[in-house]
């Protein structure tokens, strides 16, 4: 080992411990050195002593500041709009509405498939379809006079027809949102004949659920710097997911792609929120108008008002099951707010449609997946992107389907589990092992664990409170990478430098969760270099190959992947050199470790890989690639509802245990557990961070958060109305990653992103209904709703007092 | 999030803080810890044209004085739950301003400030209705000494006179032997309260209820108190399940709360029988026999 690795950061190479039941493994019988470790990484200390810049840290000199002039209506025509008062404070530099947009339009066709004309301006010209949309930009030399000019364009509004529930705006007197009509998208998949399986099946269960408009409350807010370089490229360094945003740039400032450049900057949280543009084209017309740096930082109101929102699902399932636990048949309907405009609601409705009937194997199955423009704030994309809503779908049918056959809520869900080369309603088989098995049964087993271990009086100290207590568990579905038919790349570019230090250059975007990190780590694994002398360059449309935006769970997979190719195509571009210097013949003979390239087994045989670089240059053998990693493709035909959707899939199993006040309805989580198969972890300290991240923000969502929308006026527009939990309010949730079924990620490893922000909801409404013995079926699962099952338990004269929760 | 422009000036005394707030007059607002005030003007939904800094005006501890306990008006929250004499002499004083904001907010906030915004959902105020507490103000026509329940009026607003700013808070100190209670219902950790109930009270040598303060705070305009109606139900008889519940079903039927985010009107109401009887009991379960009384 060089000097400088410790056994914590390069353990000596051992097997990867299979985990699970043997046989059934794919195992490669690989050994690594640096994949797998929990090594850190210059961001993480960077973060914490506040040292890393973020998108609002930065400022040029002569900055003006931006602010937006948001719509006050839900749904307006616009008369007037009259800038004189705003352009009359001193220090107002630019005042622009519609008329100054050189092509006032935001073009992203969502669907991939060619289904969504619909064009959204960048501001409203004749007309406004939700409160909070964009009208005016302005820009001062001061925050402060930038928010006294916006309040000071005086907008002229008429009154004018608006629909704020998705299945209203799909009657046929509705006021159209668009005049292309309210249905933006509906995706239909059938598979056998599900009507008639529903009819003949042993027992039906019919359930309908209903969520919430929730908000991605990232720490950092949307912020962003932009100015005009020498060469004359509208540069801008910004929050964002999605640097090649630049080309949409582009077209709304009339001006070759070339001439805008989007630097993206770490990220402080994104969770799909930073994937639609969101400051990026106001900042670029501030700047081109005024030829000066602009910054502008959205409040947390205007987030909170403004910026798209997940979408609420209403879901209605119908599940047909035999007397022995079979699923024979299944009905899903999902109608979802698209809000006012379409942003990527086509495709969060497709990913709710593909796993609609959960990680079960369904013989007869149909879903239909509707997309609605309601005058409601936009939605678009959030952590767990369609495939999340569901699960609380179909995992409280599970539980339903288990109580009405009187079979345990494990067994009913073991007999359905879809296996590899099982089918999705889509017809697609899964082509790699599904673990889901396990994840359910460790779950259990830690679960039980924690409860046997003791913990705090149920109570909470209150003894003059009545509970009851309660078990709950969920098992989800969620795809990883974007849909085959958008046959997705991502581009890598690497060099050795003369000291043999690497450089990777790569247009990956970090939201926070170590994007950049786990390159370095899979770099060093290939070749050998120590993960301190990687540069692992991101983010800059000039500067580094597109690897696409940081969403869908789709940047290990890809970027992961692109690194890993180009990683390996340099080892072996170089590997012709080494053995000629160290006279061996065959490559495979090599090995690259600790800086340098060794013949195996023989010890005093070998160059550093500075050594190596010089000599591959001298040889005009130069020491970088560029490599392009292409994701599986495949085809999908819209009109039948069959084809090849997502490249793969992550499952995964949370169980908790919940206290309920039967007075106030107040939901305590005893313990919490998370389980996700990822096949095999690059850092698995960033792995259970991103399990336990995602289990608390689903706990949110499960019981507190929400923006209520009343006749499309959003009434929490502060987080002292928005209920997102904090420390004080969650549990410490036990994070169990297993590396069973291999996936297609780099060395195997599958999408951890979003999976685990889906089960929550479902846990806590199951385990709430094995306490007291009543399903809420509408999110988020609140005290009052809580009372109110009660009361119609009670109503209906059930008894179902207990002391401890119920054996899974 | 940017405050319109205001003026600035500081305070270095009591006297010179009733001055400058009658040079400023309806435009001039008083900043103490500025946890209400200063999100309201970042919010422009408070525009003063000037504001009184009054942090220079004072600093004195909590201290007794003839078996009442003084709070001076620059005491922030955090020094209440945590001070010594603040706990020894009325520990539900301590425990209300455990309830208070989260930590950033206790370390600033104070209860001059607190007592002097009136917020319904303000924990101070509700005890100090409950403690029988009074406000100590100085005006431009001299200091006086307002009851804490004829000091809250309605929603923010006090019975304090133009030119007058809170100089302290004052409470009876709490005799060993009676038993205390603050509770409130909150959605999620540090945020306003949904219902706050406090309850003092003294048993007779037999355990029997002696005497009985209960308020209610956040569900109207003002904290309610209700000490006569728990009084007609437990004075002299045993504090129970039975008899409690009574009480908070009567509590219940006396307040209206409006609707809000975190919780129905309807929600809040029914939580109040829930809370008071919760706190009945808890201080109850605190009070010794032939206490205080």
């Amino acid at each position: 080992m060089t000097a400088g690795v410790d056994a914590r950061t390069a353990p000596p190479a051992v097997p990867v411990a299979p985990v699970g039941p043997p046989g059934e493994l794919v195992r490669t019988g690989e050994t690594f050195r640096v994949v797998g470790t929990s090594i850190s990484h210059r961001d993480f200390e960077q973060k914490v002593r506040g040292e890393l810049s973020y998108a609002d840290d930065w400022r040029m000199p002569g900055m003006l500041y931006g602010r937006i002039v948001r719509a006050q209506l839900p749904s307006a025509l616009i008369e007037r709009i009259d800038r004189s008062g705003a352009l009359a404070i001193p220090g107002v530099h630019a005042v622009l509405t519609a008329a100054d947009v050189p092509r006032n339009a935001i073009t992203e066709e969502a669907s991939g498939l060619g289904m969504d004309p619909i064009v959204q301006p960048v501001l409203a010209a004749d007309r406004v379809r939700y409160q909070g949309e964009p009208v005016a930009v302005v820009a001062a030399e001061t925050a402060a006079a930038a928010e006294d000019a916006a309040d000071r364009v005086l907008v002229d509004y008429r009154d004018h027809p608006g629909v704020f529930d998705p299945e209203a705006a799909l009657a046929p007197d509705a006021p159209l949102v668009h005049r292309q009509g309210n249905r933006l998208v509906e995706w239909r998949l059938e598979r056998g004949d599900p009507d008639e399986a529903l009819r003949t099946a042993d027992a039906v269960v019919e359930g309908e659920y209903r969520t919430q408009f929730v908000d991605h409350a990232y720490m950092e807010p949307e912020a962003g710097v932009g100015w005009i370089d020498g060469d004359g490229v509208v540069t801008l360094r910004v929050a964002t997911q999605v640097i090649e945003h630049a080309r949409e740039i582009a077209q709304i400032l009339g001006v070759p792609h070339t001439k805008v450049r989007v630097i993206g900057t770490y990220m402080g949280g994104g969770f799909g929120g930073k994937e639609d543009m969101t400051i990026e084209p106001y900042l670029a017309l501030l700047v081109w108008a005024t030829r000066r740096p602009v910054k502008m930082v959205w409040s947390r109101q205007e987030s909170l008002l403004a910026r798209q929102k997940r979408h609420p699902f209403t879901m209605y399932y119908r599940t047909g099951v035999m007397s022995d636990g079979r699923i024979v048949g299944e009905t899903v309907r999902i109608v979802g707010d698209a809000g006012a405009y379409p942003l990527l609601s086509p495709r969060v409705l497709f990913a709710g449609a593909v796993t609609a009937a959960g990680p079960y194997d369904v013989p007869n199955v149909r879903v239909e997946s509707t997309a609605v423009f309601t005058n409601n704030v936009p939605t678009s994309a959030m952590r767990g992107f369609g495939a999340m809503q569901v699960v609380f779908g179909y995992e409280s049918q599970m539980d339903r389907l288990a109580d009405q056959l009187g079979l345990s809520r494990t067994e009913i869900r073991e007999r359905n589990f879809i296996k590899k080369g099982g089918q999705l309603p889509t017809h697609e088989q899964l082509d790699t092992y599904v673990a889901v098995r396990e994840t359910l049964q460790t779950a259990l087993e830690a679960l039980d664990e924690e409860a046997g271990s003791g913990d705090a009086a149920l109570d909470g100290g209150d003894t003059n409170a009545h509970y009851l207590v309660g078990r709950g568990f969920a098992c989800g579905i969620q795809p990883y990478g974007r849909s085959r038919f958008f046959a997705d790349r991502a581009s890598c570019w690497m060099g050795l430098e003369r000291d043999g230090s690497a450089v990777v250059r790569i247009g990956v975007t970090d939201l926070g969760a170590g994007q950049a990190a786990s390159l370095a780590q899979i770099t060093a694994e290939v070749l050998g270099v120590h993960p301190d002398r990687i540069s692992v360059h991101i983010a800059d449309t000039a500067l580094t190959p597109l690897s696409g935006g940081t969403f869908g769970t789709r940047q290990l997979y890809m970027s992961g992947n692109a690194v890993l190719k180009t990683a390996r195509e340099l080892r072996d571009k170089l590997a012709p050199v080494a053995t000629s210097l160290l006279g061996v013949d065959d490559p495979a003979e090599l090995e690259f470790a600790d800086d340098r390239v060794a013949v195996r087994g023989g010890a005093d045989r070998f160059l550093s890989l500075a050594e190596l670089s010089g000599a591959a240059e001298e040889r005009g053998v130069m020491p970088f690639h560029l490599s392009t990693f292409e994701a599986e493709t495949g085809h999908f035909d819209v009109r039948t509802g069959r084809g090849q959707t997502f490249p793969d899939f992550t499952f995964g199993t949370h169980a908790a245990d919940v206290a309920v006040d039967l007075e106030t309805g107040q939901i305590r989580i005893l313990r919490y557990v998370a389980c996700h198969d990822v096949g095999r972890m690059i850092n698995p300290q960033r792995v259970e961070g991103q399990i336990q991240g995602g289990a608390v923000q689903g706990i949110g969502y499960a019981l507190s958060e929400e923006i209520r929308i009343v006749e499309g006026i959003p009434e929490s527009s502060l987080f002292a109305d928005y209920l997102m939990p904090t420390s004080a309010d969650v549990p410490d949730v036990r994070a169990i990653p297993l590396e069973i079924g291999l996936g297609k990620g780099p060395f195997g490893a599958r999408g951890i992103g979003e999976p685990p922000i889906a089960p929550p909801a479902a846990v806590l409404a199951n385990a709430v209904a094995d306490a007291i013995g009543v399903r809420i079926t509408e999110l988020p699962i609140t005290p009052e709703r809580v009372l109110a099952a009660l009361r119609e338990r009670r109503g209906v004269g059930a008894d179902r007092e207990r002391g401890g929760p119920t054996p899974a | 999030m940017y405050p319109s422009l205001f003026d600035y000036a500081g305070a270095t005394s009591w006297p010179q803080a009733v001055q400058l707030l009658q040079e400023g007059g309806e435009e001039a607002k008083v900043l103490a810890g500025g946890q209400s005030l200063v999100p309201m003007m970042a919010l422009r939904l408070a525009t003063p044209a000037l504001l009184i800094d009054v942090n220079g005006a004072g600093d004195g501890e909590p201290r007794r004085e003839s078996g009442r306990l003084v709070v001076p008006a620059l005491t922030r929250h955090a020094t209440l739950q945590r001070s010594v004499v603040v706990r020894d002499a009325c520990p539900i004083l301590a425990e209300a301003a455990s309830w208070i904001g989260n930590i950033r907010v206790r370390h600033r906030g104070t209860i001059g400030g607190s007592v002097a915004h009136a917020d319904p959902a303000g924990e101070l105020p509700c005890s100090l209705v409950a403690l029988e507490g009074a406000v100590r103000v100085l005006g431009p026509s001299g200091e006086r000494i307002i009851a804490a329940s004829n000091f809250f009026q309605t929603y923010f607003t006090t019975a304090l006179e133009p030119g007058e700013v809170v100089t302290a808070v004052e409470v009876p100190v709490i005799a060993s032997g009676r038993g205390w209670a603050f509770l409130e219902l909150i959605r999620r950790v540090g945020d306003f309260a949904l219902v706050e109930a406090a309850a003092l009270i003294d048993l007779d040598d037999a355990g029997q209820c002696a005497r009985v303060r209960l308020t209610v705070g956040a569900v109207g305009e003002r904290p309610v108190d209700l000490s006569d109606e728990a009084g007609a139900v437990l004075q002299n008889g045993s504090i129970d399940e039975a008899s409690a519940a009574e009480v908070g079903r009567r509590a219940s039927a006396a307040v209206d709360p409006p609707d809000a985010v975190h919780g129905s009107g309807a929600y809040r109401r029914e939580m109040v029988a829930v809370y008071v009887r919760r706190a009945l009991l808890a201080a109850a379960a605190r009070a010794g026999r032939g206490g205080a009384a």
